[in-house]
């Protein structure tokens, strides 16, 4: 079909470039600031850091009643913080346990906690997401391979305002001999979000 | 009124389309739509709020018939137009 | 502006359907639920979006069971719902809904 030189998606990215030169020769935008800004949030933003987040959760009882009751300050114990973006948010760790899974959603757009997890995944800024999880989680976490034992309460929080939220996955079985850098290697983007066990 | 963005309930929509080891942009034009949003809310020129706001004022079918970014391109292009940054003569030639 | 809520305290949000932007979904509209935190103050994104002062007030964290906003599911959604948009509602006028 079209090749990339030609056809919708080519008429966008020029769209884009003839924006970009109009803002430049306002003194709006700096290619180089641009550059520079992309660069340091795509370095800095990722799920690993999610995941450093959880496995210490996991290996640190007290890390994990602190971070449970105030997210932000728990954060820099790791060198990490919700900073980093146009404002800071704040943000909400929930626990998932044996009775209680939790999902996260942001049904008016496509709110998430970028810091920690990095840039979203075009299927959470979906439509079909963001309408399905809030009225039938279980069928939509199906297809995403996790069946859920039907006495397992699921709560979904939609990020309707200014935070963030961020799931704990509950600790697989078995893994009593890890390490925190190997229990980290454990955690999905997915199981931060909570389509995933972990 | 009611706006198409508010999508949450709605049925209809389908199963969840999920791309493997998905890039975090998926062409150079969204990451440069992604910093110049930042930029220019960070100038000022318009708060996060009021992009929020331009993308629900899309017709729904240009809404639902957008990507991600091409919903950014509208608010930040109806945004620069509205504030009088830029002339929508100029955002057209292009 | 309106009063301070603590927790488990059940509150209906607005059946507002503005002409303007706002983060009170469609389907919690009207809707009845129990307050689970307040997470801070932060200026009404419906009047930040116009352009209109707007002073920081309280949002919280609203917890609705999925059959009261759908007449369907046994899960539970929480909204964050600013101070504005929210109303106490006497357990007495809770039970005439039912």
């Amino acid at each position: 079909m079209s090749s990339e030189h030609h056809g919708p998606v080519a008429a966008v990215a020029a769209r884009v470039r003839h924006v970009e030169a109009l803002l430049e020769q306002r003194g709006l935008v700096d290619a180089t600031e641009l550059d520079q800004a992309l660069e340091a949030f795509l370095t800095s933003a990722s799920p690993a850091n999610g995941a450093r987040v959880v496995a210490r959760a996991w290996v640190d009882p007290d890390f994990r009643s602190r971070l449970l009751a105030n997210a932000n300050a728990a954060l820099p114990e790791l060198g990490l913080s919700m900073g980093g973006g146009l404002q800071e948010q704040r943000l909400k760790v929930v626990e998932n346990t044996d009775h209680t899974h939790n999902v996260i959603v942001c049904t008016l757009c496509s709110c998430y906690p970028l810091a920690l997890l990095g840039p979203s995944p075009t299927w959470y800024k979906s439509e079909s997401y963001r309408s399905r999880v809030v009225r039938t989680p279980r069928e939509v976490l199906k297809e995403f391979g996790l069946m859920l034992d039907p006495s397992v309460e699921v709560t979904v929080w939609d990020s309707s305002a200014e935070s963030r939220y961020m799931v704990l996955p509950r600790r697989p079985d078995g893994t009593d001999g890890l390490g925190e850098e190997q229990l980290a290697a454990l955690v999905t983007r997915n199981g931060l979000i909570g389509v995933a066990a972990v | 009124m009611s706006r198409i963005h508010d999508v949450g309930g709605m049925q209809g929509f389908g199963p969840v389309e999920q791309e493997a080891d998905e890039p975090p942009f998926h062409a150079d034009w969204e990451a440069h739509v992604f910093a110049i949003n930042r930029a220019l809310i960070g100038r000022g020129v318009y708060n996060l709020d009021e992009f929020r706001d331009a993308i629900e004022r899309m017709p729904p079918q240009e809404y639902l018939a957008s990507s991600y970014y091409e919903k950014w391109l509208h608010a930040v292009t109806t945004l620069l137009v509205e504030k009088g940054v830029l002339s929508a003569r100029e955002v057209a030639d292009g | 502006m309106g009063e301070a809520f603590g927790p488990g305290d059940l509150v209906r949000t607005s059946h507002e359907d503005p002409q303007h932007h706002t983060r009170v979904p469609r389907y919690a509209r009207g809707a009845v639920g129990t307050v689970v935190e307040a997470h801070g103050d932060y200026p009404l994104p419906d009047d930040r979006s116009r352009g209109l002062p707007a002073e920081p007030q309280p949002v919280y964290t609203v917890r609705f069971a999925a059959r009261d906003l759908f007449g369907e599911g046994d899960h539970a959604v929480t909204v964050d719902v600013w101070q504005h948009h929210l109303r106490r509602v006497d357990r007495s006028e809770q039970e005439s809904d039912e």
